[in-house]
Parts: C-alpha cells; structure tokens; sequence
C-alpha cells in the first residue's frame, strides 16, 4: 500500500523554498532566533519566515487587500509543490490544507482597532475562518471541487497527508495537494506562555534541561498522484508514503500520557500499514517539541515500539521551530529530503539526555548510511497523534 | 449505503432525545431560544462549568448518540466545524490584548477547533481516529464524507457530527459587512452513528454525499449526482435547502424548474435551524426523522449552497424495516 508523493514546495524559517531549506539542513542551520513583532519591542525567540508580507504578496503577485500571512506563506509553499500541474477533465483534483491560526494575523490587528474605538475594518474577518485560507490557495491554482481543511492542532499537517493518501487508495481523486500553512500571531505566541511551555531561550527538544518551544511558522505542500494522474502529468516520483494513522491519546485536553498511549499506537499502527519492518526504519523525525510533557511522553512511545533498537532519531523543531498545523508537512518533506539526499539530520541544541529514558537523538549531521525509511510524528492538542511511513520504494 | 443508527441535535428546535421532532418544528422568530438539555445528565459537573456552548452541545449529543445506539467505543470521532470555537478564541483574543502579564490558559487551550473532537474522545476514553474539518459551509459534508470513507476502510461505526457557536459579535460582523440574515444567526449541533451495516436501530440510510468548493455550475452538479445515484427527480420526496442553487431569492421555484417538477415540495431548511455553517447537519437530523415516520418518504435531497460557490449534497434514502 502507497501512494507517490511527485511534487514538494516549503517555506520555513530555514528559507524559501525547497533548495533553500535544503542547503539549511545540511549547512545545520537554524532559523531560530530573536524575533519581535511589528510595532512591539519584546523580543522573543522565534522561527519566522524571513519574508514580510509585502514581500511575499509582490513576489505571488497577488493583489488581494485581505490576505492573511497563513494563506501566502500556504500559497507560497503550494505554488512550489504543484509546479506547472494543470487542469484536465480527466484528473480529479483536489487540495486539503490544514492549518490552527488561519487568519488570525489580520483578526488580531482588526480586534485591537474594534477594542479601542478607531477605525475597525471588518472586511478583515473574511480571511478569518480556517476554510478561507485553502479557498484562496486553490483559487490562485485554479483548482476546484474537492477542498477541505483539517484543523487537528499541531498534527493537522500530517492529517491533511493522510487523508489525501485514503482519498487516492479509495480511487475518490486522482490527485491531490495535502499539506499546511500557519503564520506566527500573537494570540499562539501568548497562548503556549500562558500554558508556560513557550522556551525564551533556544529550544532544546530531548535535552533534560528542555523548558518548551518555540514557536516558528511556513507552510508545506506535497502533491500525491496515482498512476492515471502521473500517466498525464509525466512527474517524476520523489518518494512514497507507505503507512499512515491516527490515534487519539485520551489523556487530557493538552497534555500528552506518560506512557505515550496515543503516540504508541500511531506509529505502531502506520508502521504495520506500510508492511516495512522496525528495523528497517532508518530515521525518525520526532515531533520533539521541546516540552518537558512531549519529549517525555514521546520518548517513551519510541521505547514502547521500538524498545532498545530506536532507530535514529531528532527534532527538526530545533531548525525551524514548532510551525503548529504546518509542522508535519514541513517534516514531512524533510522526510522526503532525507530519503533523496541520504542525510538524519542533527537535533540541534541538544546535550544530556532525558534521565527517565536516556534517549540520545543524533547530534551531527549524517550522511554515510543509507536512508530507505522515515518515520514521521505529529502530535497534538486534544491528544491527537498522527505517524506517517516515508520511503524510497512502493 | 450508509446507515444511520442514532442521532441526536441541540437547536431551537425539540429535537433532542424527542424522536418525530420534525412533525412539530416551527419557522424560527424573534426572540426564539436554543433549547438546552439537561447537561449534567451527560457532563459531570466540574468540566461543565469550563465548557463553552460549543464544547456542551458536542459532549452532550455523542453521549446521547452511543446511548441510542447502544455503543460503548465508536471506530472512529469524526467533527465538522465552520468557525470552531468561537467563544473561547475571543475571550483569549481579548485578554491577550487586554490583560498584562500571565493569562489564565483555559480559552487558549479550548479555541483550537479539535477541542469538541478531543473532549469527546476524552469523555469516552476513546483511542480511535479522531478528525476536525473546517470548510466553511461544507465543513460538515466533509466531516460526513471522511465517516463515509472509514466505512468503505472496513470500519463499522463511526461517531460523526457537526457544531458551531454563535456569538454577539458575529451579528455586528454581518450587519457591517451586509450579510442578510433573514432567519438569524445562531448555535446549533448535531451528531450521528453512522454504521456499515443496518440493524434495528436504523433511521435512514445515506446514498452518497459531496462537498465541492469553488463550485462553477451548481445546477449542473446536482442533476450529475442524481444521475450517478440512478435517482430520477421524479424519485424525490422532499429537498431540503440553504442558499441559492440559482443566485435568485426563490429556492422553491429554483428548484422545481432546475428538476421541472412542479410540485415537488421544497424546503428552506435554515428556516428552522437558524444560521450557522454546518447546519447542514441539522437538515440531516431532520430528514432521517421524517423518513421514520413518514414511511412514504423515500428520497430526500439536502442541497446546502449557504455559500454560493461552495455545495454541499446528501442523498438520503429510507430503510426497509
């Protein structure tokens, strides 16, 4: 059971475009780093996108007043992976996003105005709800008809994949663009320091001393293809998706079980999918948020899996930051990259291991073993853990 | 086919926990209230007093779903949602720009839109698939078409629905952006078993569904459905509406020239729900309710085009006892 994955575009703080984060990762560059919003003088550490939105709209070449950043980092990313696909009769096409924000970046400057009196524009609000963002993404590609948008928290990205590959297996289209867009906005940034998990410092996802994350935003998109589709478009395949699942954790609203129950039986569940053995995962991108709760929890689902042979493993959160609904399509094509470039990535900031576990992720970049299976995770508020299977055959 | 096995909606309407609610329903009017159940009956007490309307209304109509149903643990949680958690989201927007220092995290933590998905997972200690669309007006379509999906996967009961919440503020958003709103904007939430095979419980079955976004020709869309669906518009009892399949104000005369059938009887369905995004689900409710008591009612077709460029179609057909 596979699906082709035959068109990639990222935006991430590591850069714009897929050749840019590329370069990042193998230079072991993060795009953490001291990041203040517009108008506001506190600095915190962030993974922003280092492109504004001026930018970016000129660079799109849209004109449209109310756009939110999620939708143009989405679009940006989209405009990549889909390349020069083009409508046909014969190709049932279809996009589902994800994303947590939404237009929250446009909502916050129009509550502000309407709290204090002045001049609140309203029309604002249009680019608010989750749905307009995959709306506008598909209007600028001209695509039509199946569109949705899941919005599962922090593994919305991985869920929007999977549900493109049931939606492939089934034979209900042809191909699909899947992937996520969240931009950083105050309400997410505010939100994980009042949950006092947000790290004012770098992020040291697996490291005892961990303290949160930090938050980073972009957007990825992958497209998938059956062989009707590719038989018309004559894509190249990158790589294959294998196995995916979802489990819900059940534990609390936001915090992740100590035995990892939800995470266990993601990766247990996507691994069986994709009919690869355990030991032939080579990689595994972690979710590794860099929460005491997560890297713990997750820790010790690796161990439940895989017990004393955990493949390596490492958050690439510590490069770009946690990108919320974007995330596991961001790492989803650093899964794909890894299979195509030979490279596990290092797990940057990390020094001692968590005691409870003793898990070392890897430290430095390797690029000596071969890389033939990736096992992806996304995690998220509401106990929602979602496990993607990469490789390089079907 | 798909079949309904429970279903249960908290709306202006009697509709919860009241089977043949359909035959008593009345036009919304000024003034007309969201009626809620006895929440403590499903919610205990100490997570009541946190939960928004939203998050309520979502808990109290699973549990009322699996009790109809007589199932302990659906395969799978699957919510629609336009808007999510509209009440939590503000509350933390206006405190984030309004209060200095550290916040209370509790709206935070409740404004992401799996919230309804994950406290009821939660309340039930469920390990299954569990999934938030959000798509406008067709979240709930799309919600129906993942459920529809999972069975087709092999899974045999799935817990399926859709909410939304209304607050003060929208009603200024509409009024300023010059959104008519004949029959107002409200709350609403409706939820379902919906099974791979039919058993005694059964209300309906479900034929097939669609959720198109950017839709070019809606007319054209719905006779391509019928078609596929081998249903004659002659073979409709009754279709159930939102918006405007012709961009004219008269649904009920759209519909019977579109399907030239003169009398077929045609029915704004937001008349009753009030306005919200997924209130498609509440037309679903509704339509399964009179297929069990009105044993001649065979096909019925929900046609949401609340949002002219998005449609939303559900085939929904009787079941032999």
């Amino acid at each position: 059971m596979s699906v082709r994955i035959t068109g990639i575009g990222i935006v991430s703080a590591i850069g714009l475009g897929v050749q840019e984060n590329l370069l990042a990762l193998k230079e072991s560059r993060t795009g953490i780093m001291p990041f203040s919003f517009p108008d506001e003088d506190k600095m915190f550490m962030a993974g922003a996108v280092k492109a504004t939105n001026p930018v970016l709209k000129k660079e799109l070449q849209t004109k449209s007043q109310y756009i939110s950043r999620t939708t143009l980092l989405g679009l940006k990313a989209a405009r990549e992976a889909y390349g020069s696909a083009k409508h046909h009769d014969q190709i049932r096409t279809g996009i589902i996003s994800a994303t947590s924000v939404g237009g929250m970046d446009l909502s916050e400057q129009f509550y502000q105005a309407y709290l204090n009196g002045t001049d609140a524009d309203f029309a604002m609000l249009k680019a608010h709800d989750s749905g307009s963002t995959t709306e506008h993404i598909a209007a600028e590609l001209r695509i039509s008809g199946y569109m949705n948008t899941l919005s599962t928290a922090c593994s919305s990205g991985a869920n929007a994949i999977m549900l493109g590959a049931r939606l492939l297996m089934q034979g209900k289209l042809d191909r699909v663009l899947v992937g996520g867009a969240d931009a950083l906005t105050n309400f997410t940034v505010n939100g994980f320091r009042s949950l006092m998990i947000y790290d004012e410092q770098w992020c040291r996802p697996f490291d005892a001393s961990r303290e949160g994350l930090n938050l980073g935003e972009g957007a990825a998109f992958l497209l998938l293809e059956n062989e009707k589709s590719i038989r018309f478009s004559g894509n190249k395949t990158l790589a294959f998706l294998n196995g995916w699942a979802n489990a819900a954790d059940a534990y609390h609203q936001t915090a992740s079980s100590p035995e990892g129950k939800g995470a266990t039986l993601a990766m247990q569940k996507a691994i069986e999918k994709s009919g690869i053995s355990l030991s032939q995962i080579s990689y595994i991108n972690a979710h590794g948020t860099g929460t005491k709760n997560n890297d713990l929890s997750e820790s010790v689902a690796l161990i439940n899996v895989f017990g004393d042979q955990v493949p390596a493993f490492s958050s690439t959160k510590s490069f770009t930051g946690h990108t919320l609904a974007a995330a596991g399509a961001i790492e989803a094509i650093f899964s794909v990259l890894a299979i195509q470039n030979q490279l596990i990535y290092p797990n940057i900031h990390f020094r001692t291991p968590i005691m409870e576990t003793g898990l070392e992720p890897v430290t430095i970049m390797q690029t000596e073993k071969p890389v033939h299976a990736v096992l992806s995770n996304s995690f998220g508020f509401g106990g929602n853990n979602s496990s993607l299977v990469f490789s390089d055959h079907a | 086919m798909y079949y309904i096995s429970a279903a249960s909606t908290i709306s202006h309407q009697p509709a919860f926990r009241n089977a043949g609610f359909s035959g008593v329903i009345e036009p919304l009017h000024a003034g007309s209230a969201l009626i809620n159940p006895d929440y403590k009956e499903y919610i205990e007490p100490g997570l009541l007093r946190r939960m928004s309307k939203i998050l309520r209304m979502s808990v109290a109509c699973s549990g009322d779903c699996l009790k109809q149903g007589g199932i302990e643990q659906p395969d799978a949680i699957v919510v629609g949602t336009g808007l999510g958690c509209l009440l939590d989201t503000e509350k933390f927007l206006n405190n984030a720009l309004t209060v200095k220092g550290l916040l209370p995290p509790t709206s935070f933590i409740q404004s992401t839109h799996n919230t309804m998905a994950g406290q009821i997972s939660l309340s039930l200690g469920n390990h299954g698939y569990n999934m938030t669309h959000t798509q406008n007006s067709i979240s709930f379509e799309n919600a129906l078409l993942d459920a529809m999906l999972l069975i087709d996967e092999g899974e045999k009961h799935i817990l399926v629905g859709a909410a939304d919440e209304h607050i003060a503020l929208l009603d200024e958003i509409s009024a300023q952006l010059n959104i008519q709103s004949d029959c107002g904007l409200t709350s609403g939430a409706s939820f379902f078993i919906l099974s791979a095979e039919k058993s005694d419980q059964t209300l309906a079955g479900i034929k097939d569904a669609e959720a198109l976004g950017l839709v070019k020709n809606i007319p054209e869309q719905i006779t391509a459905f019928l078609d596929r669906n081998n249903v004659n518009p002659d073979d409709l009892d009754l279709i159930l509406y939102a918006g405007s399949v012709a961009g004219t104000e008269d649904g009920e005369k759209d519909f019977q020239s579109l399907l030239k059938m003169k009398n077929l009887p045609v029915l704004d369905y937001m008349k009753y729900s009030g306005i919200y995004p997924t209130a498609s689900a509440f037309a679903l409710h509704m339509a399964a309710d009179q297929m069990q008591h009105t044993r001649s009612i065979k096909n019925i077709l929900i046609c949401n085009s609340l949002i002219q460029h998005n449609l939303g179609l559900i085939l929904v057909q009787s079941v032999e006892a």
